[in-house]
């Protein structure tokens, strides 16, 4: 079976809250924050694990990213995958969730014939949902998105759950398809040592636009169909009272303040 | 049979016997935008055992309705609603197509976008025209909000949360037309729904709660998110909570109140250990009273609510806990 | 000269080590605290976590990944729990000697059992009669029919009463000048852990002493060749069990540091925090300079060691210098803390009781000053 893992390296989000909009510049300023495994896309990556542990498989991760993200790709190489494809080039940057999806299918079809594309369902930074499925339309394969459980996996014909309103669906689908997945479906495991040393033995493939042969204008802030045009600084103030005095003493006058308001 | 004037529609989504909230809500925001553009609204809706529920949708500002009625089309099936609202808009060539970010909306809105090859933003808090005739689109992100437009591809694409938009009166002295749409015969699903297995909700549910606790990634650990818990019950409040705790695996996501994840308009706000994202405040409309517990003098969530506690939340909370116990020794104690 | 940055496999080696220590070692603390117990469990996730295969060569089980790896895993243990690094340290410090001087059969008869965990190890030199002067050691051994009897006692192990395979220094009855390291093992009739310790700090970390009385120690369980005891200890002391001590210093030091970081930026008083007030600012200076110096001098130290160099002198520098710098960035942890670093829910109080067991262990400062001047003196 060939699996492709799309997988994006995301600001640690531990510290991602210091990446703030400059209100004088209206942009953002450039910070060194760690770059991480987006943490939907360890799940897609276990889900793929498992199948690994059941049928013979290849997966391949695909990353879209600066080139530090190759860190990010070598985990997932430490973490069980087989091999790494990572699509960097400057012309990629500033791209919205069509362009990615449209560059990230255009390397799925480079790469050969494909089984199954897992995708974590959103990133942390973003979190806008469409990638996964814009995948799957652009390689003319069926998608299910917020898989929860796979239930039948065996050959072509699978089913899984997937989150719904009011609870979950249960959908059968064919294969090869594209299923985004959510935190419930397994508990990622963790980096081990003998998996950092086999991946030494892993090979990460650097493609760039001209390899991927797409025009200029189909990829980055060129090929996106939607624009940012304006950065506003926040603006919900409200006038605030600072409670003062010792932990016990607002810890009193809060209680004051509930019984006003009719929760107590 | 197509009214020319239409060139914003919204994709509305049945639900158990009648319309989803967020539909007639942006069915409502459409009929402004509309004005703005010198134009209609058209919907599209599609399911089955609809046929006292589209009327709903002119009632509340829809010119068209393009029903689809049919036992094939409940529950959603993807493939087969793409197919057929593709080629409505590819017929009708709207302008702006809007879509609840409901399940149902989040994963049918990137599969039109890029059948249609056309932009799309998620989880808008604003829509807009502005003077070029675009729709600007509002969303929350690093600390402030950022303005997106799609000037060239059309339709212009967005998904709107639940509770975003206010639900528009309905006025049954409207009128408009019902048009049944092509359903495809046979077409080849490789996908397909076979049913939707509703699960218990436990707790109050966020939307409707009067007070809500919520906790964010100060916490600190699952034991001083127990201690928030704990609170919420002696208040009776409905328990939220932000992406980082989500992400910590203390909450679920379905308590995550914010931009991508629920509206809720309480009497009574308290957010423990929470910075004051503006992807999460944004989720909080009209409370009348927001409190802070934040250990951080610094957090901007000071700047957002009516009193702030700067103090440790794993110090303060227990002994705000053990004072409302000692005040009202009944508290947290009645189930529901 | 030198590239001064840990190599990518370095520093993903790490993250691997900071997410284990994180999410399997942490929630053992607090029991380990209270009862001076819970090294089962410990053991038990770093033998899942190839933590024991680290130094042991492939062709024998382990990974092979080297001393600088072992460092790396040995600090991030130690901030989260130095009884734990403490422990994990002295089992490297076992394997040593097989490493280093075991024969074909002693290594393969061991190391594989070493590296999954399922034995443990560890060395045995410090006497009542002294720990700094191997010299006076005076646990004794006779030759008989080909076996060697053992008479005598050890002090302070590590692992005393856990380990399978315990190596032990002692001095030929017959001859003063001669020393040989012997393989006694947990069962050998004569050979029994006795006295536990309670330390002020490191809690939950095995220590105490042995006792051996007659105890009939094959000849096959000789290590490193008869009369080569001196050489065995000193080498792997000297470079492994410092060097662990050297991991154990930086990771506690680390932690002291993030505890007073994190307080001093979210302790108001006059209304901004007091990371603002510049007597707070020295003594995190201080703190971060000597982590900074630390590092330096251990990874270099481990470095050479990887290539195969004798490290004893580097590592003495090393482990003085580190073991002196938490010594006093516990206390200036503490004294950031005030009032509450008196309190034994804030972890700082454990750091501080911590540190002053790492002062002394695998040779106190005097010594290792002593043995620094030698080597610039020679």
């Amino acid at each position: 079976m060939n699996i492709i893992v799309c997988v994006k390296a995301v600001p640690d989000p531990r510290v991602a809250d210091k990446l703030k909009i400059d209100p004088v510049t209206k942009s953002l300023p450039r910070l060194d924050i760690p770059l991480v495994i987006n943490s939907l896309d360890s799940h897609a990556l276990e889900a793929a694990l498992q199948l690994k542990k059941k049928y013979e498989t290849q997966i391949t991760i695909l990353c879209m990213g600066p080139p530090l993200a190759g860190n990010v790709v070598r985990e997932c190489l430490a973490l069980g995958a087989d091999k790494g494809i990572l699509l960097t080039d400057r012309a990629f940057a500033g791209a919205d969730a069509f362009a990615t999806a449209y560059t990230l299918a255009k390397a799925i079809e480079k790469n050969g014939p494909v089984d199954v594309v897992f995708c974590g369902m959103a990133s942390s930074d973003g979190a806008t949902e469409w990638v996964g499925p814009e995948i799957a339309t652009f390689l003319g394969l069926p998608v299910v998105t917020m898989v929860r459980e796979i239930v039948e996996d065996q050959g072509l014909d699978w089913i899984v759950n997937a989150d719904f309103q009011g609870g979950y669906r249960k959908v059968k689908l064919k294969l090869p398809a594209v299923l985004t997945v959510t935190r419930k479906i397994n508990q990622p495991k963790a980096l081990s040592f003998s998996g950092i040393i086999k991946a030494r033995s892993k090979e990460i493939t650097e493609w760039n636009r001209e390899k991927l042969d797409i025009p200029a204008d189909r990829v980055g802030l060129k090929g996106s169909p939607t624009h940012v045009t304006d950065m506003t600084d926040l603006d919900s103030r409200r006038e605030v009272e600072i409670l003062e005095g010792s932990l016990q003493e607002k810890v009193e006058r809060l209680v004051q303040i509930l019984c006003d308001a009719g929760a107590v | 049979m197509v009214d020319e004037r239409i060139s914003v529609f919204v994709i509305a989504e049945q639900s158990d016997g009648g319309i989803q909230a967020v539909s007639l809500q942006l069915i409502g925001k459409a009929h402004e935008l509309a004005d703005e553009l010198d134009s209609k609204v058209g919907a599209i809706l599609l399911g089955n055992k609809l046929s006292n529920v589209a009327q709903r949708l002119i009632e509340a500002g829809a010119t068209q309705v393009f029903l689809g009625d049919a036992d094939i089309l409940a529950p959603y099936q993807a493939e087969l609603y793409t197919e057929i609202i593709v080629k409505l808009v590819d017929e009708y060539r709207p302008e702006i197509l809007l879509i609840g970010s409901t399940f149902m909306g989040r994963e049918l809105a990137p599969l039109i976008a890029a059948r249609l090859e056309t932009g799309l933003t998620a989880h808008c808090i604003e829509l807009e025209i502005n003077p070029e005739g675009f729709l600007e689109q509002r969303i929350p992100a690093y600390g402030g909000m950022i303005t997106i437009i799609c000037p060239e591809k059309r339709p212009q694409m967005a998904t709107v949360a639940n509770g975003v938009f206010s639900k528009p009166l309905l006025d049954s002295s409207r009128t408009g037309e019902i048009i049944s749409v092509d359903i495809p015969e046979d077409f080849p699903l490789r996908t397909l729904t076979l049913e939707i297995v509703k699960e218990e909700v436990s707790g109050i549910s966020l939307e409707s709660a009067p007070v809500i606790v919520a906790g964010g990634a100060g916490s600190g650990d699952q034991d001083g998110w127990q201690q928030i818990a704990e609170l919420a019950t002696i208040l009776n409040a409905g328990f939220g909570s932000t992406r980082p705790a989500v992400d910590a695996g203390w909450a679920e996501l379905e308590t995550m109140i914010g931009q991508s994840g629920k509206m809720v308009n309480p009497e009574l706000y308290v957010g423990i250990g929470i910075s004051g994202e503006l992807q999460h405040m944004v989720g909080i409309v009209g409370a009348k009273t927001m409190i802070a517990i934040n250990n951080d003098t610094k957090a901007p969530i000071f700047e957002q609510v009516d009193y702030g506690i700067v103090e440790d939340c794993r110090v303060f909370v227990p002994a705000l806990v053990k004072a409302l116990k000692e005040k009202k020794p009944y508290l947290g104690r009645t189930t529901l | 000269m030198i590239d001064f940055t840990f190599t990518e496999e370095q520093e993903l080696f790490r993250k691997a080590a900071r997410e284990f220590a994180e999410t399997k070692i942490a929630p053992q603390v607090q029991n380990m605290e209270k009862t001076n117990r819970g090294w089962d469990e410990v053991v038990k996730e770093l033998a899942e976590a190839e933590m024991f295969a680290v130094t042991i060569p492939v062709e024998y089980g382990g990974l092979g990944m080297g001393y600088v790896a072992r460092m790396i895993a040995t600090e991030e243990i130690a901030r989260i729990s130095v009884a734990t690094a403490m422990m994990y340290q002295v089992f490297g410090l076992g394997f040593e000697p097989f490493i280093k001087f075991g024969t074909e059969e002693q290594k393969k008869k061991y190391l594989p059992k070493f590296a999954t965990g399922e034995q443990l190890a560890t060395v045995a030199v410090t006497e009542p009669s002294g720990g700094s002067d191997p010299k006076g050691c005076s646990t004794r051994y006779k030759k008989m029919n080909g076996s060697y009897i053992l008479n005598g006692r050890k002090c302070f192990i590590t692992n005393s009463h856990i380990a399978d395979a315990q190596v032990i220094l002692a001095v030929d009855e017959e001859n003063p000048e001669a020393f040989t390291t012997f393989i006694v093992e947990k069962g050998m009739e004569g050979f029994k852990p006795t006295h536990e310790e309670h330390k002020v700090g490191m809690r939950g970390c095995n220590t105490g002493e042995i006792e051996m009385k007659n105890v009939s120690v094959p000849a096959e369980n000789v290590i490193g060749g008869e009369g080569k005891g001196l050489k065995v200890a000193m080498a792997c002391i000297g470079d492994v069990g410092r060097g662990g001590m050297v991991g154990i210093a930086m990771g506690l030091q680390q932690a002291c540091l993030e505890a007073a970081v994190k307080f001093s930026n979210e302790r108001i008083l006059y209304n901004k925090p007091i990371s603002n007030l510049q007597t707070i600012q020295n003594k995190i200076a201080e703190m971060k300079i000597d982590l900074e110096a630390g590092r330096l001098l251990g990874y270099r130290a481990a470095a050479m060691q990887d290539k195969g160099g004798r490290t004893s002198n580097e590592f003495a520098v090393a482990k003085y210098f580190t073991t002196e710098a938490v010594q006093k960035a516990a206390k200036m942890a503490v004294d950031i803390h005030g009032g509450y670093g008196c309190m034994e829910e804030f972890p700082v109080t454990r750091y501080l009781r911590d540190s002053f067991v790492v002062g002394p262990s695998a040779g106190t400062s005097d010594i290792m000053k002593v043995i620094i001047a030698r080597w610039a003196l020679s």
